[in-house]
């Protein structure tokens, strides 16, 4: 039977919004921080549903998260936490993914326009997080660099490369 | 359990009606970044004495909030150190000022204020009467489709335990095969995420099938919200409030 798109395309932007809620509480310990897989659900959603789609998914999420159910970090939620110390990262999701998802279409299914979709995107959450943390606590920026920024740099590359191949193997089973 | 988790009950503020709710809790949250010493010290009375109300232990939630106290004390610590002020007492060299520590200590304290409160609300909000409400708001928002908006948030909240059941499954097999030894952190996330990710988009496929199948469309009725009869009173209650929040 022949699934209509747009059906298929709410349900899988669904699966994102879980995927993203999901990725806060799956965490996989390597050294001293552990890798949180949540923005990498966020950037994967940009690259597989699109930017418009991603874009969707992600703002739903926060639509939710601040109205009350438990989706962010560590089981939190309300609106509090999109204008508290970490909502710069959140709301800096909404254009991390729409232009991940850009990159990716424009460069069709090409390996080096994952990489550099995924690096592109991880570097806009900081830009919208690190100086919303300073402007919040008031912090000097070494401070809020060493607070927001250092501690997960590595981890970030390291989940850049597993999101490639996760694309690269992922792509055969999606009908999108 | 974490205490942001909905549970039945009922009091007053579970049988409030859920859009009244997350306006009251948009306003106070808004009062409260404005709020000073003395009401941020009425607003913690009135919350914890809510949360014995509701059933919720004040010390038990901290528990839950520990990585957010962490992060909280060391912003305290920061805005102690770096304000400008006439020096209390130095520590290595660097001196703390008593106008550093009131500041530091009311950015923390309105943030704790703001994450117990949402804490309230989740606790006695049913998931299901927040998306109704959810589709309620973005009704007169152009541009939003709030049916499919709605439509996604239910799926989403279904999908949650999930997805959250099914890497727990992919983990403990992956235990048992011995697979935990494997130090290289990219094939560890890679062997985490594949499976669950094949594995929940084949249930998003026939979810969608299943859908179609049944004609699902977007043309639904409307959710009903039930009235408890205080709104009006909660919502006078609360600007009051708030506007003491702004004002003291």
């Amino acid at each position: 039977m022949e699934i209509s798109q747009q059906l298929r395309h709410i349900t899988y932007s669904s699966l994102f919004v879980a995927l993203i809620a999901a990725g806060a509480f799956l965490a996989i310990p390597v050294g001293p921080v552990p890798i949180v897989l949540q923005n990498m659900f966020v950037l994967l959603a940009g690259i597989i549903l699109g930017p418009r789609w991603g874009l969707a998914c992600v703002g739903i999420y926060l639509l939710i998260g601040a109205c009350g159910l438990p989706v962010f970090s560590n089981g939190k939620a309300g609106i509090g936490h999109i204008f508290g110390p970490t909502g710069g990262y959140l709301l800096g999701y909404l254009p991390a993914v729409f232009i991940t998802g850009l990159i990716a279409k424009k460069w069709d299914k090409k390996m080096i326009a994952t990489v550099f979709a995924l690096l592109t995107g991880s570097i806009i959450v900081y830009s919208t997080g690190v100086p919303w943390l300073k402007i919040v606590t008031g912090m000097e920026w070494s401070r809020t660099l060493a607070l927001g920024m250092y501690p997960f740099i590595l981890g970030d590359i390291l989940k850049i490369i597993a999101a490639t191949l996760i694309v690269k193997t992922i792509r055969p089973y999606i009908k999108l | 359990m974490t205490p942001f988790i909905y549970k039945t009950g009922n009091s007053i503020f579970h049988n409030l009606d859920t859009r009244y709710k997350l306006v009251m809790m948009c306003l106070i949250s808004i009062g409260i970044l404005k709020a000073l010493f003395p009401a941020l010290a009425l607003i913690s009375i009135i919350l914890i004495t809510a949360m014995l109300n509701i059933g919720i232990k004040p010390l038990n939630s901290l528990n839950h909030l520990k990585y957010f106290l962490i992060l909280l004390f060391f912003i305290f610590l920061s805005r102690a150190f770096t304000t400008p002020g006439e020096p209390l007492f130095s520590i290595f060299g660097v001196s703390v000022s008593s106008y550093g520590i009131k500041d530091g200590a009311l950015v923390s304290i309105r943030f704790l204020i703001i994450m117990l409160l949402g804490m309230i609300f989740s606790h006695t909000t049913k998931p299901s009467s927040i998306k109704s409400a959810a589709e309620w708001f973005l009704k007169p928002v152009p541009f939003i489709p709030e049916k499919r908006a709605s439509l996604m948030i239910g799926l989403s909240i279904r999908f949650l335990p999930l997805i959250i059941e099914l890497s727990k499954q992919v983990s403990d097999a992956q235990k048992a095969r011995c697979a935990d030894n494997q130090k290289n952190p990219v094939k560890k996330i890679a062997r985490l995420i594949l499976p669950v990710l094949k594995k929940t988009f084949q249930t998003a496929d026939n979810l969608a099938l299943a859908m179609e199948s049944r004609c699902f469309s977007e043309d639904r009725t409307d959710p009903e919200f039930n009235k408890s009869g205080y709104e009006i009173k909660s919502l006078f209650l609360t600007i009051i409030l708030v506007l003491i929040l702004i004002l003291f």
